[in-house]
């Protein structure tokens, strides 16, 4: 171990400086701001916790997108993590097509969200859409529906732009199988176990602390989905698939209030602490580590 | 009971593959398709390959400098993201001094703040200092995004290098920034490639802040160009699924030719998600 000051603090200052002003200056003016009815062409003025009492109490706007945000968090921490494993479990089996399965299911993962976005308002287009041209080929008849813009249809179809795409679970589950030996499932081999039983008694617990890490990555990606919703509905019809970020987004460009729009921002980040805590608590994540 | 089992994998995983694959490769054939063969469906190509989708996608959006800001803003948000977190993990690694846990502490903030959150503060911090609508202000803050991946990527892979090869450097009477540099880095390369490549993908893809850190067409980048020419390309579907391809097509090159790396680096970085 090297004791030298001088180059351990040039080593770690380029690190702090860029902390400081992008994480640390942002993240005091975000929280004192929120006590503020900052906004464009007027006095700033201390509040108190108006901002706070005005979101919970009086704003609609911001309890569709909490109800919506959380809706969506249970969604993905569960279906869409118990789709990604299950993929990982069918392909763990070295077939011949694991590996091309695998690069396939990713590649929605690996694009930008806008692109993703795009390629769902293309597909799902109510006149030339694929998907609705599949279903008047099916049915017989002209289909025009309009999924994205639809009040029933739009909170689901903006849920299966992601929900179903869990190629990153099945790539961080199958990195973790692989730490596997072959011994393990020669051993439940031979006591007679069936894939289907080890799979469950011998291999899933086994990837207990990486299956939490994957809820935790999948409750806390719809706390960022700004980007596909911006692209198709703009939480719209009606808030109808309204979040935190896009309402965040909305309070400071549509409506320019900065203090409530921080105030927005606090709760946010609190709703991600509580669900990393909750999460890794489920998990008994903090245990071994 | 065993075919059954055979039977419903292979339906799960077909449905998988469909999901995955077909919206884009509807996409990609329907950027060659004129505009009258997308409106009456169908899904064959009646006037052959209509490459004209491209060069009209290319006139309607100025594709070429959104290309050349992405370049730019990925490379260099991935170079520095590399230099300061490998400098840094260096010394929390092989250095003994007390704010190891505040460091560590700080480069992992990233993890639990969703960037939306910071959109305000984060948009008066560079109007105020005069980066807002600036290249350097999306590969500043590209480069603190990654910290805590590219952090954790090079802690976990220094710690694997044996210290006695640098022992021996010392001993030799080379210094510091020497032993760093001629003896630490070129064994950190395999790292370099997996850190890199991940930060390289959340530069090229993200959208939310450069949507709100940029304000005119010259400094924006290829995400929130589809967002922007969205309704240039309202009338003309050929030539918008054709920028969709364009902004599509690099990142699945990435991460197919360097799978390896990406699949390391994401595994490494989320342990400690």
């Amino acid at each position: 171990m090297k004791k030298n000051r001088k180059w351990i603090v040039l080593f770690l200052l380029p690190g702090i400086l860029l902390f400081s002003f992008i994480f640390l200056a942002t993240l005091v003016i975000l929280f004192g701001s929120s006590f503020t009815d900052w906004t464009i062409g007027k006095e700033l003025s201390f509040v108190g916790l108006k901002n706070y009492i005005n979101i919970f109490t009086e704003d609609a706007g911001f309890i569709t997108a909490i109800k919506n945000t959380f809706i969506w968090i249970l969604l993905q921490s569960t279906v869409h993590v118990v789709i990604g494993v299950t993929v990982a479990l069918m392909l763990s089996r070295k077939r011949w097509y694991s590996n091309a399965v695998r690069t396939i299911f990713f590649i929605p993962n690996v694009i930008s969200s806008a692109a993703l976005g795009m390629l769902f308002l293309c597909t799902m287009n109510p006149q030339y859409g694929l998907l609705n041209q599949l279903i008047s080929k099916i049915t017989g008849e002209p289909c025009t529906t309009n999924w994205f813009l639809g009040s029933n249809s739009a909170f689901w179809t903006v849920t299966m732009t992601w929900l179903p795409y869990a190629g990153l679970v099945t790539i961080l589950v199958m990195a973790e199988m692989s730490s596997i030996s072959e011994d393990v499932y020669e051993a439940a081999k031979i006591d007679g176990a069936t894939p289907l039983q080890t799979d469950f008694h011998i291999v899933l617990p086994l990837m207990r602390n990486i299956i939490g890490t994957c809820v935790v990555l999948a409750a806390t990606s719809m706390l960022q989905k700004l980007d596909i919703i911006m692209m198709t509905t703009s939480g719209g019809p009606g808030n109808k698939t309204m979040n935190l970020p896009m309402y965040v987004y909305e309070t400071v460009f549509t409506y320019k209030k900065f203090g409530k729009a921080n105030a927005e921002g606090i709760v946010l980040i609190a709703v991600g602490i509580i669900c990393l805590k909750v999460i890794r608590k489920a998990f008994k994540m903090d245990e071994e580590d | 009971m065993k075919y059954l089992g055979k039977l419903f994998v292979g339906i799960f995983l077909s449905i998988i593959v469909i999901i995955s694959l077909v919206p884009f490769l509807w996409v990609f054939a329907s950027s060659f398709r004129t505009n009258g063969e997308i409106l009456s469906g169908g899904f064959g190509f009646a006037h052959g390959l209509y490459v004209q989708n491209y060069s009209t996608a290319f006139k309607l959006a100025p594709l070429v400098a959104f290309y050349k800001n992405s370049i730019i803003v990925a490379i260099l948000a991935t170079v520095f993201n590399i230099a300061v977190c490998t400098m840094a993990a260096y010394v929390v690694v092989r250095c003994s001094f007390k704010a190891k846990g505040l460091i560590t502490a700080m480069f992992s903030v990233g993890l639990i703040i969703p960037s939306a959150a910071l959109i305000q503060p984060l948009y008066n911090t560079m109007m105020n200092t005069g980066l807002y609508n600036t290249l350097t202000a999306l590969i500043l803050v590209y480069t603190a995004l990654g910290m805590p991946t590219t952090f954790y990527i090079m802690v976990s892979y220094i710690r694997t290098i044996p210290y006695t090869l640098e022992e021996a450097a010392y001993i030799d009477g080379s210094g510091f920034v020497r032993t760093f540099a001629t003896i630490v880095l070129p064994l950190t390369r395999p790292a370099f490639a997996t850190a890199g490549v991940i930060q390289f993908l959340l530069a090229w893809n993200e959208f939310q802040l450069a949507l709100t850190l940029t304000g005119d067409t010259s400094k924006r980048t290829l995400p929130i160009a589809l967002y922007y020419f969205k309704s240039a390309f309202a009338s003309d579907y050929g030539a918008m699924f054709a920028a969709t391809v364009v902004v599509v097509v690099p990142s699945i090159i990435v991460f197919i030719l360097l799978q390896k790396q990406v699949i390391s680096g994401l595994a490494a970085g989320s342990v400690k998600g």
